[in-house]
Formats: structure tokens, C-alpha cells, sequence
């Protein structure tokens, strides 16, 4: 599972890190990291893909 | 889960919430049938936080909000627009679907529609007094044709008063004011979004918008509104008997709940439509979610109501879970997410979690290069909301931390 972000769409709100903390984190500049390994972990890939449905610009997709 | 084909859905409300239901629906392999009563608007659902920030500054455009079609849910899905849930029977399974005031075509007494469970996702709308409604140049932005049709007078530069200073309100007062539009702001209490917030934020806020240029008129209130004319300016009277005109007013008065068509259910309408920690109403094959769901929070021990965007979809898919468990046998689990919200206004990110209503106590420290003020909301010396501005990591913390044991008495922020 990798999820990839449009940079020009983010603005770093940080929806998708209150939902999926181990993945998402928005630093104090607003910009997004996405962690390089995504846990196997089914209940944080759940997370994230809520984060995807979540994302109030539509700034992330997932490739599985 | 012991679904069947000839199971009905009734979902009401066509934004973010009924858009996430038909989806988890879909997620789910659901094999019955979906009826989506979309509501009035006919433009699909897109994305609400969106208007008051980049879509009146013309950042975007509605293509650009719209949040995936249908088609894409691989569903027995009838989608109802321009059509609204008019009633529910009170004793049987059935909603009546009639078309929404105002849409076009031969008016019909609608169609009873029978159904297994039923989503209320009906929302809120702006609240508009009877008095101001119908006023040429007069909006209020709930809707994207609310957020268009303020969007297309901003090539004229028009004299804005934005009435309201609540977080919609503020907000909308920085867009405009970003978009180089001459704007005053007026101010029901002491401070800009001092409701939600509190003094030190609220005073940040106040000053942010002073060192924009926004003018400011503090614990005032509209008494009266009037529009000479379509093209003509509205002149606004106040409690303290001043007045302003203005070519475009704003109104960012809050929102009311949108389900008086329950009426005669027999359901809880106190505030929105009240359910249990699992979003179940009085009617265990009638759910809630959204705006409009007022539901025992677990973690705060109080009722609540909560109107943002990250709330909408996370109750949604409650919302189906606890259908889906009961239809399972089991017990469902309640709804325990901490609220979220963001605003955008002048470059900055307001963010805040939790829900400090009721909180007796604040800490405030200062973050980032430039202080900005953080604040960390009490009650009965427990940890029930944080808020910051560009501080996302700062806030977030405090997210697990009311979630998981909200007891500390600590500031919050470590840097
Ligand atoms: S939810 Fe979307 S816009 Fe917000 S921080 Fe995450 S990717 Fe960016």
C-alpha cells in the first residue's frame, strides 16, 4: 500500500492525521509527510484509507 | 451479516455525511437497495469547507469540490435530486419523497417509500431571519450557489460588511478581505469567533483582522436591513442606533438543523435529532449523522452537536456500523471521536479539538517563530480542547491525549 499526495491541492489541514497519526503528520509549515512504510497493520490501513475518502480537497490516492 | 437482497436503504441528505453512508455502503458489499434523497440543491456533493475559503476567492472551482460521483459506488443506487424527505409515517417503515419547494416540473404528493433503516443526513442550513431573506445583495454562504453567486460580484470590488464573527463568519471576512475587497466586520459579542475559541484566540483573531485592514464594530448587533434596489447599496441598522451601507452583505448568523420534516415521528427533535452513544434514535432502524445528530459523546459525558467536515464522515460510517451490528447480533459501538475543526483566514491555520463548551479553565502558551498564541481549555481540571494556529502537531497530540484519558492538568504544548 502506498498513498501518494497532490502537493498543488493540500493545504495542510491535517484532516487525514487526525485520523491516521502513524501515517500523516503536517509540520508547523503546513506541509504534509507521509510515512515511506505504511504498517501492515489492517486497522491503520483502514485509517488510511479513510483518510483518503476524508480529505476535504481530494488531495490523496492510494496505490495499492 | 444477514443482509438480503430485497433490503431497502433510505438515505436523506445529499452532502458529506449521506455521501459517506451510500459510500460505506458500498465498502461493505451492501446487496439491497439505496435510495439517496439528495436533497434540494441538484449539484451533487462537494466539498463544504471549501467555499468560505478557496472557492469565493475563486481558487477553485466547483469541478474542483465535488466529491466522487455515484457511479462509482458499484451500488443498486437510485439517486433522488431536486427531491426531499417530507415525512416520516410514525408508525410503519416508510418515508414520504416529494420534490424539494421550488424545483421545477408538475408538482406530486410524492411517494412513501419503504425501508429497512433510514440515515438522516439532512444537516443544517444558514440561519436567515425572516426579516432579511429575499434582499437583493444580501447572502448568506451555506450553499455552493450561496459561495457563486458572492464569488461573481468580487470583480466589482464591492463594499462587504460581513455580519457574524463566528468561525464561518470570520472566515469569509479574511477571504474577502484577501481578495482585496473593503470589508467590515460585525461583531455580535466582545471578540471575532470568542464563542468557539475564547478571549486569547479571539483577541488574536480581532487583531488579525485589524492588521488587514478590516474594520471592526464590537458587540453590535443587525436590527435592520435594507435594499434600495437591485443595484442599489443595502443600509444596515444597528442596536446602538448607528448604521453603514454596503454593495454586499454577508450574513454569517450560524445554521439551524434541518429536520423539521420529523415532525409527528415521534423522534427527539430538542436540538437536531437526538440519538444514543451509537447514533441509534428512539427508532432502532433510524440513524443519525452529521450536523444534525445530537448524541451523547462518552468521552465528555454531555450531548452534543457537532457542525465540521471531519465529523460528517466519521459519523457516517458509525452510523452504518451500527446498523450493520445490529443486524449481526452484536452490540454497537459508540461514537467516541474527538471533534476537529480548521479555518483558514489570512494565511493562518486555526486549528482546534475537542470541545470546549462549558470549560472553567484555559493555560495559554505561545508557539512558533512568531507566538502564536495556544490554548488548552478545562473543565473540572480535565483536559476537554485544544487549539493553535499553524501548530498541527501541537494539536493533534492533544487529540489522542482528550481521547485517550483527558485527566492532566499540564499544559499541552512541549515544543
Ligand atoms: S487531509 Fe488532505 S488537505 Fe488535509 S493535510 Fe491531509 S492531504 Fe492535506
Amino acid at each position: 500500500m502506498k498513498v501518494t499526495v497532490d502537493r498543488t491541492l493540500c493545504d495542510g489541514n491535517g484532516v487525514c492525521m487526525g485520523i491516521a497519526p502513524d501515517v500523516f503528520d503536517v509540520d508547523d509549515d503546513l506541509t504534509l509527510h507521509i510515512a515511506d512504510e505504511i504498517p501492515d497493520d489492517p486497522a491503520i490501513q483502514a485509517q488510511v484509507r479513510q483518510s483518503i475518502t476524508s480529505c476535504p480537497v481530494l488531495a490523496l490516492s492510494l496505490e495499492e | 451479516m444477514v443482509a438480503t437482497t430485497s433490503q431497502t436503504v433510505v438515505v436523506a441528505g445529499g452532502s458529506l455525511a449521506g455521501h459517506t453512508v451510500v459510500a460505506e455502503l458500498a465498502r461493505r458489499g451492501f446487496a439491497g437497495d439505496v435510495v439517496w434523497v439528495r436533497g434540494p440543491e441538484g449539484t451533487g456533493p462537494y466539498s463544504r469547507p471549501a467555499l468560505s475559503k478557496e472557492l469565493i476567492q475563486g481558487k477553485v472551482t466547483r469541478d474542483d469540490i465535488r466529491l466522487p460521483a455515484p457511479e462509482a459506488y458499484g451500488l443498486r443506487l437510485r439517486v433522488v435530486d431536486h427531491a426531499v424527505c417530507a415525512r416520516l409515517d410514525p408508525d410503519d417503515d416508510r418515508v414520504l419523497v416529494t420534490s424539494a419547494p421550488g424545483a421545477r416540473g408538475e408538482p406530486s404528493d410524492g411517494d412513501w417509500i419503504p425501508f429497512d433503516a433510514l440515515f438522516v443526513c439532512t444537516g443544517t442550513r444558514a440561519r436567515l431571519p425572516e426579516a432579511f431573506a429575499g434582499l437583493p445583495n444580501v447572502h448568506c454562504l451555506r450553499t455552493l450557489a450561496d459561495a457563486e453567486r458572492i464569488r461573481e460580484r468580487l470583480p466589482g470590488r464591492p463594499r462587504t460588511v460581513v455580519v457574524g464573527a463566528g468561525l464561518v463568519g470570520s472566515e469569509i471576512a479574511a477571504s474577502l478581505r484577501s481578495c482585496g475587497l473593503p470589508v467590515e466586520l460585525v461583531v455580535q459579542g466582545r471578540l471575532p469567533m470568542d464563542t468557539v475559541f475564547g478571549d486569547d484566540l479571539g483577541q488574536f483573531c480581532l487583531d488579525r483582522h485589524h492588521a488587514h485592514g478590516v474594520t471592526t464594530r464590537l458587540l453590535t448587533t443587525v436590527t435592520g436591513l435594507s435594499a434600495a434596489g437591485p443595484d442599489g447599496p443595502v443600509v444596515l441598522t444597528f442596536d446602538d442606533g448607528g448604521q453603514t451601507s454596503a454593495d454586499l452583505v454577508v450574513l454569517g448568523l450560524g445554521a439551524v438543523t434541518a429536520c423539521e420534516w420529523l415532525r409527528g415521528s415521534g423522534l427527539d427533535l430538542s436540538d437536531g435529532l437526538g440519538c444514543d452513544e451509537a447514533l441509534r434514535t428512539a427508532r432502532p432502524n433510524v440513524f443519525a449523522a452529521g450536523d444534525v445528530a445530537n448524541w451523547r459523546h462518552p468521552v465528555f459525558g454531555r450531548r452534543m452537536r457537532v457542525e465540521h467536515w471531519s465529523n460528517a464522515s466519521a459519523q457516517a460510517r458509525h452510523a452504518v456500523e451500527s446498523w450493520w451490528a445490529g443486524q449481526e447480533g452484536r452490540e454497537p459501538p459508540a461514537f467516541a471521536e474527538v471533534p476537529y475543526f480548521w479555518s483558514d483566514q489570512y494565511g493562518l491555520k486555526y486549528q482546534m479539538v475537542g470541545h470546549a463548551r462549558g470549560h472553567d479553565e484555559v493555560s495559554v502558551e505561545r508557539t512558533g517563530a512568531d507566538g502564536h498564541p495556544f490554548v488548552t481549555y478545562f473543565r473540572e481540571g480535565r483536559v476537554v480542547a485544544a487549539a493553535g494556529v499553524n501548530a498541527p502537531r501541537a494539536v493533534m497530540r492533544m487529540k489522542a491525549r482528550i481521547q485517550s484519558e483527558g485527566t492532566t492538568t499540564q499544559g499541552a504544548y512541549a515544543g
